[in-house]
């Protein structure tokens, strides 16, 4: 057993003994970048034994300088190591390698030093290290032990050996200074810009098995300057080096540099694209069900700890495809579990709704509705070509790793089929349905510090900016609070972005500093001012694709709702269609204003004006749909007679009209503050 | 700054007469608001109102018609400076020059051309718009009888590009009945072209050095009584006129500037480059633009590039719906649907051509829209499909029951085939590949 | 007083160096600086202003070109350095772009042929070069990382990024120095969003050209048309993220139908004047490279933009 900080000591002496003994010129070819750890540490260009010390002595006694000097001096004298050995690697050979780290062919660095114990234990490293896309180096006895054992190693095999003792993992090192001068902007003789560099850029890791010397110790030691995880195989304590075993080393790794390998092929007997998102499969076509008002069925996801998923891990619960006839119903229980360091709890529902277009993404998989109200089948044609129940959890879990890599890590799915799982597991996920609806409902504006923005509508409005607030929903309908941020986390760069709130300029009008200087700039400068909670004063700008248009109607001391479906003239003198051409296109126009249907049911709508007793008139189909809601929301606050005071067409679609109906309803609209 | 709906409503009567046409006050506000309405509509406004609405409602450059019956054109009433703002309006009348020392034949076979001239796309026939008769000889008389061969052979309106006072008098002599633009009068003679086109109701262009000299003669002529005039910036080079024609469109929509609030007149035949002066005529707010006769290519660049830039950006072109052959198709030929946004016929029709593959294009009205938009704003339906397919008799066209959709349309591939009871195929999303799908993919 | 125009901007556009001459490393006989502007296409102090330069089309496949073009030029198409050559010489455009046409075959495997073709145009022309490489996922890898070190040293522009597929791009412009031509589907947002994706990755800025994808003229051009001039208004803002210069190109022009039935006599005349049309009003949208395929649409935007941009301020000898 080594102690890690006393070789450091002792190693970093004789590597200085070393440079004192250092003789002759020194140097490599084919690179533009000389002694390049050196040159990018110092700004100076290493050409003899002179220079290496001054450099050595410049940069504070760096172990780095020590090694690269001292490895050149080697070369310079012995000339280079025969093969396999690569020894220093030409420039050319480094941009393709950059290049395929920006490529995302190769996902990150790994070196590999020291003597293993045996040839299994580094051949099966090397194999994971080679499948997770790592492009690995190795430098010691490492190397002769991998050719022992059959595994065949070179830059092709993305196993490049560099050299016979570990302190030729210095190529490593020059390896990532020379990506950063060439691929990360930074200027030799810069050591903070390198080391924020490699710290932050350089996916890299080291492996080291024991057998080390001390030099080789002190060595290995500085690359966690640089920010690379130095996972140790045993025979060494203390210093930041972790201990890892065979079977978790690459994954630690990995996982501490944040390296992610992402999936890209679904391995399922049936085609799995979007082309067949829209394909049903019918009745005489389906080979087994599942819910649909036949069986219970339900699909849940959840975030959990890392620790308890195992990414790809599918498990069937109760009877799989061969155990039932064609044609039969089985009760089904989805359950995906997720983990990753940015996942939330309230990406849940959102992440949840995706299964549904997953699972349609098969060629023989069909889904309808959500949470407790699925429909799911597989077809005949898909189970004679081998799908399985087991492969509707793949397909998810696979999906879901495809499409969210930033937020994912990890997604195991479990399948219930056995009926009383599948019943006791319902219950839970009403509990859990029951909370987030909650959850959601509840949450006020004044409960966030961030709004979200959508600009997807810029396409024909070019000014339009939607602020989506927990209580005020985009325009559209399509797009909630909680979608945009989730939206955002998924795709920092997108339509979606955080409006910080900022000072409340008027809480009742919904002004704020934030807001206005978030719309200021995504409106191109055209739009200063946004009441959030206002018609009448800087309203929101109407885009086009809003679900419903309220319309002040002077006469009437109130408002008039009209929605997309409603093609009739209505009291305004306007249909919904003029209506729309006049105010969409991003502009603001005080006194109407593009709403959602949710929207109405806020306490915030019309919030400037008085509230919902502003309203005068709705089609009847829209005071239908809300009947439910609005009746409640008006029941809350000893209202319930407001609801029969909104006219709609049955009553009447001429102002004059709506004029007398309010007069007799003793409408309260009639008695508020004038609006104007 | 534009006054918006509600403020305007303020200055209104509030009788909701309908006297103006419009059923509610507000209505007719809106109208006013976005520039479309007439304030004389509304007989009960005050004074007051009518000062405040009347200098801000009114469009920002003056809507002029130019000519008149079937091939009289409007001009003006243009409210942007980028068509993404809102739209252009009123697209720039072409007028092809001739001159006053070609032969009557010659004069006529120009005038026929542009008479006739049609190019019909997507549902639109362009034309050329008028005749634009220059005074090459220097006599009056010549110059009205030129006039005369012009107004012979078709009711077009005309330029009379007269130079003196003595020619434009003999032009009007022969067309001043029928709103023809006068060009043009400057500085030191704006008086006597103001009487002179008053009296027959012409247009008149005038012409300045600067958008300064611009504005101060346009108010001299209102003052003297001529209100229908169109700026000439003519005279100068290509980048000059993108500068100054660039600065009257601002002045006027802005309404810093009110008596530069006219359409802008552009003699196209000025600088060298004949085509790159038209196309910069077209793109910068040229109302009047006057060219050579046209080559043929040029002509069909021309009024394509003026449908394009003249196209309201918030309406996308339509297609008629519709069952459309490509090639000779026959009973087994792929029937390829797909929605009316026009963009997306022509580039799926260029590709299917390219192809040779016979085929039948099946039309379907999603008031315009892309596939995507359609299908995820629910205006691409299994119903329309259905509909669509009966409507346009495809079974009668077809022995086979095999529907090609846009790979955009696949969320809707099963629910097609339950309605229509047709075989559905998603085709690629990119319409380039289409050559190669139907040569791997297409079995009737 | 003076009238003058009234937008108030408080950006600039970026600027953009394509082409590498010997005295910076190349062997290009010419190399150009664009951006910088501070006002509209053509409005404003000319000083600030750069002259907007052609791109001659030509490709190493004719199988899958316009039929007009090959028609046009004869046997010359089947030698891609010859053509390249030619164009130079006999047309006078800015810049030669090359499409590695021969990479949409099926089952593509020739990568080593790729250098081969580049460094024959890289010898047949001085001017600097646009290269597009493949359109499927699948080779881009191999293909970029040839075109980008078979042009080492040139600074050449590579084609195309789209939002879905960049990086082998981005990462061949960044191992050997070369430029990007990023692309949206006439989308200002996704046009921001695709060079903030770039940028993450480490591509700076003075490396990336927007091209906001051209529709043929009377096939769309109007949202090119339109999705351009905001672009332009936004960088002119100050939309950092949208600053860069524009290239434009209507891949589809030559094969509408306008162009194929035009009569015989016509054809060239026609599918030259379409591309003027379609290019010079790109140029007035904001273009700083616009694009042709048929030769005799030079001369005519050669023309007309001298006159508005009589000097060469895009050069630098
Ligand atoms: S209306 Fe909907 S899609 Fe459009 S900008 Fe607003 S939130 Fe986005
Ligand atoms: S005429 Fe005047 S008062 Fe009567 S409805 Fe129209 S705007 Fe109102």
């Amino acid at each position: 057993m080594k102690n890690v900080e006393a070789s450091i000591k002792s190693g970093n002496e004789s590597l200085k003994t070393k440079i004192s003994e250092l003789a002759g010129d020194l140097g490599y070819e084919e690179t533009a970048y000389h002694l390049p750890v050196t040159y990018a540490l110092t700004g100076n260009a290493v050409k003899n034994a002179d220079d290496a010390r001054s450099a050595y002595q410049r940069t504070g006694e760096n172990p780095f300088v020590a090694c690269e000097c001292y490895t050149a001096s080697v070369t310079a004298e012995n000339g280079k190591e025969p093969a396999p050995f690569t020894g220093f690697l030409p420039d050319a050979d480094l941009r393709k390698m950059g290049y395929s780290l920006v490529d995302g062919s190769i996902l990150g660095l790994a070196l590999v030093a020291g003597s293993p114990p045996g040839a299994d234990v580094v051949a099966g490293i090397c194999r994971e290290l080679q499948e997770k896309y790592m492009l690995t180096f190795l430098a010691g006895d490492v190397v002769g032990t991998l050719a022992g054992s059959g595994v065949k190693v070179g830059a092709e095999y993305r196993l490049v050996p560099l050299g016979s003792t570990p302190l030729r993992g210095i190529h490593f090192v020059d390896i990532i200074a020379r990506v950063a001068m060439m691929f990360g902007g930074v200027s030799p003789g810069d050591p903070d810009r390198l080391i924020s560099y490699a710290r932050e850029r350089a996916k890299a890791i080291v492996i080291v098995f024991p057998g080390l010397n001390d030099e080789e110790i002190a060595f290995i030691d500085a690359l966690s300057i640089l920010g690379i995880p130095i996972l140790s195989m045993g025979g060494y304590e203390g210093g930041n080096w972790h201990l890892a075993t065979p079977e978790n080393v690459v994954r630690e790794g990995m996982d501490q540099k944040g390296i992610k390998v992402t999936v890209t092929a679904i391995p399922i007997p049936m085609g799995c694209s979007p082309a067949f998102e829209g394909k049903s499969i019918r009745k005489e076509e389906m080979h087994v069900e599942f819910g649909g008002g036949r069986t219970p069925a339900f699909e849940l996801l959840r975030v959990r700890p890392a620790a308890d998923v195992t990414d790809g891990k599918i498990t069937v619960i109760g009877p799989e495809i061969e155990d039932v006839p064609q044609g039969s119903a089985l009760p089904l229980g989805i359950i995906v579990e997720v983990a990753g360091s940015a996942m939330k709890k309230e990406y849940e529902p959102v992440l949840e709704r995706r299964i549904h277009n997953f699972v349609n993404y098969g060629e023989g998989s069909w889904h309808v509705a959500q949470r407790d109200l699925v429909w799911v089948r597989l077809s005949k044609e898909a189970v004679s070509k081998g799908v399985h129940i087991r492969h509707i959890g793949t397909l998810i879990a696979a999906k879901f790793r495809i499409d969210f890599p930033n937020l994912l890590d990890a997604v195991q799915v479990t399948l219930i089929t056995d009926e009383q799982k599948v019943k006791s597991a319902l219950l839970e996920a009403q509990k859990v349905y029951r909370e987030r609806d909650q959850r959601i409902k509840d949450l006020r504006d004044t409960d966030v510090d961030l709004f979200y923005s959508c600009t997807l509508c810029q396409t024909f409005a070019p000014n339009h900016v939607c602020i989506i607030t927990p209580e005020r929903p985009a325009l559209c309908g399509a797009i909630t609070w909680l979608d945009g941020k989730t939206a955002f986390e998924i795709s920092p760069s997108g339509a979606n972005q955080p409006v910080p709130k900022g000072e409340v300029i008027d809480a009742t009008t919904g002004e704020f500093e934030g807001v206005n200087r978030f719309v200021k700039k995504a409106s191109h400068g055209e739009v200063e001012r946004c009441c959030l909670y206002s018609i009448m004063e800087n309203p929101m700008t109407a885009c086009g694709c809003f679900e419903c248009i309220a319309v002040m109607l002077p006469e009437t001391n109130g408002f008039m709702i009209v929605t997309r479906e409603f093609k009739g003239l209505t009291p305004s003198g306007m249909t919904f269609s003029t209506l729309a051409g006049t105010i969409g296109g991003g502009a603001q126009t005080p006194g109407f204003a593009g709403v959602s249907k949710n929207f109405i049911l806020s306490d915030r709508f019309l919030q400037a004006e008085g509230g919902i007793e502003r309203l005068v008139w709705m089609p009847g189909q829209l005071k239908e749909e809300l009947s439910e809601r609005l009746l409640k929301k008006l029941s809350d606050s000893g209202r319930q007679e407001f609801f029969d005071r909104i006219a709609d067409e049955t009553v009447t679609t001429t102002i004059e009209d709506l004029m007398d109906f309010l007069a007799k309803v003793h409408h309260p609209a009639l008695d508020m503050p004038a609006l104007i | 700054m534009a006054l918006k709906a509600l403020d305007i409503y303020k200055l209104l009567p509030k009788k909701n007469c309908k006297e103006c046409g419009d059923p509610t006050c507000l209505t007719f506000a809106m109208k006013l608001a976005s520039g479309k309405g007439d304030i004389e509509k509304c007989p009960y406004l005050d004074d007051h109102a009518k000062s405040v609405l009347g200098a801000s409602t009114k469009p920002p450059v003056r809507k002029i018609k130019i000519g008149v019956g079937e091939r009289a054109f409007v001009v003006g009433e243009e409210f942007v400076q980028f068509r993404h703002e809102k739209t252009f309006y009123h697209p720039p009348g072409i007028m092809v020059s001739v001159s006053d020392t070609q032969t009557k034949p010659e004069i006529e076979q120009i005038v026929t051309n542009v008479r006739d001239y049609v190019l019909t796309r997507i549902g639109m026939d362009l034309r050329l718009n008028g005749i634009a008769i220059r005074n090459d000889s220097n006599n009056p008389e010549q110059f009205g009888t030129a006039v005369s061969y012009a107004e012979g052979c078709a009711d077009l309106p005309v330029v009379l590009m007269a130079g003196t006072l003595a020619a434009a008098e003999a032009g009007l002599h022969e067309c001043g009945n029928y709103r023809p633009i006068v060009h043009c009068a400057t500085r030191e003679n704006y008086r006597e072209y103001c009487s002179l086109t008053k009296k027959s109701g012409a247009v008149l262009a005038i012409r300045a050095g600067t958008p300064d000299e611009m504005a101060e003669l346009s108010t001299l002529c209102t003052e003297a009584g001529q209100d229908a005039l169109l700026l000439d910036l003519s005279s100068r080079s290509l980048r000059q006129f993108i500068n100054d024609s660039t600065i009257i469109r601002q002045h006027a929509i802005t309404r810093t500037t009110p008596s530069l609030g006219y359409p802008v007149f552009y003699d196209a035949t000025i600088p060298d480059n004949a085509d790159a002066a038209l196309v910069l005529g077209i793109l910068k707010y040229g109302a009047v633009i006057v060219i050579g006769p046209p080559t043929r290519p040029s002509e069909k660049a021309l009024l394509t590039l003026r449908q394009n830039i003249y196209t309201d950006p918030q309406k996308p072109i339509q297609m008629t719906a519709g069952l459309y052959r490509v090639g000779n198709p026959g009973k087994d030929a792929p029937v390829l649907m797909t929605v009316n946004f026009s963009l997306t016929y022509f580039t799926l029709q260029g590709y299917l051509e390219s192809s040779r593959v016979s085929c039948y294009m099946l039309i379907v009205d999603t008031e315009g829209l892309s596939v995507l938009t359609a299908v995820a704003a629910g205006k691409l339906n299994e119903t329309m499909v259905r509909d669509a397919i009966k409507k346009y008799g495809v079974e009668n066209e077809v022995s086979h029951r095999t529907l090609i959709i846009p790979g955009y349309a696949s969320p809707l591939s099963g629910r097609i085939e339950e309605e229509t009871g047709w075989k559905v195929l998603v085709g690629p999303r990119d319409a380039a590949e289409i050559g190669e799908y139907l040569e791997t993919e297409w079995k009737a | 007083m003076t009238l003058q125009t009234q937008n108030i901007w408080n950006g600039r556009i970026g600027t953009v160096t394509i082409g590498a001459d010997r005295a910076h490393g190349g062997t290009r006989t010419l190399q150009y600086t664009l951006g910088g502007e501070q006002d509209l296409a053509a409005v404003g102090p000319g000083a600030t202003q750069q002259r907007p330069l052609i791109a001659a089309e030509i490709c190493d496949d004719p199988g899958i070109w316009s039929p007009i073009v090959n028609t046009f030029m004869g046997d010359t198409v089947n030698d891609t350095a010859g053509w390249a050559g030619t164009m130079e010489s006999e047309y006078h455009p800015d810049i030669v772009r090359l499409h590695l046409t021969s990479t949409r075959k099926r089952n593509f495997k020739d990568f080593s042929g790729i250098p081969e073709t580049v460094s024959g145009v890289l010898k047949s022309t001085g001017l600097p070069l646009i290269i597009e490489g493949s359109n499927d996922p699948s080779i881009d890898s191999e293909v970029y990382q040839k075109c980008g070190e078979a042009s080492s040293g040139e600074r050449v522009l590579l084609g195309t990024a789209e939002a879905g597929r960049y990086r082998s791009i981005a990462a061949a412009a960044m191992a050997y120095n070369h430029c990007i031509i990023a692309q949206s589907p006439i989308d200002i947002n996704l046009a921001k969003q695709l060079n903030i994706l770039l940028k993450e990755i480490g591509v700076p800025y003075d490396r990336i050209l927007i091209d906001p994808y051209t529709g043929a003229l009377g096939y769309g051009f109007e949202y090119s048309y339109s999705v351009m001039e905001r672009i332009r208004y936004a960088a002119l803002k100050g939309d950092q993220d949208l600053a860069m210069t524009m290239i434009s190109a209507a891949p589809d022009s030559l094969n509408i139908r306008e162009v194929r039935e035009a009569r015989d006599d016509e054809t060239d005349r026609t599918a030259a004047t379409w591309e003027f049309y379609t290019a010079f009003s790109a140029v007035i949208a904001g273009a700083s490279i616009v694009c042709v395929r048929h030769p005799l649409a030079i001369p005519l935007l050669k023309s007309a933009i001298d006159s508005i941009w009589p000097h060469s301020a895009g050069r630098e000898a």
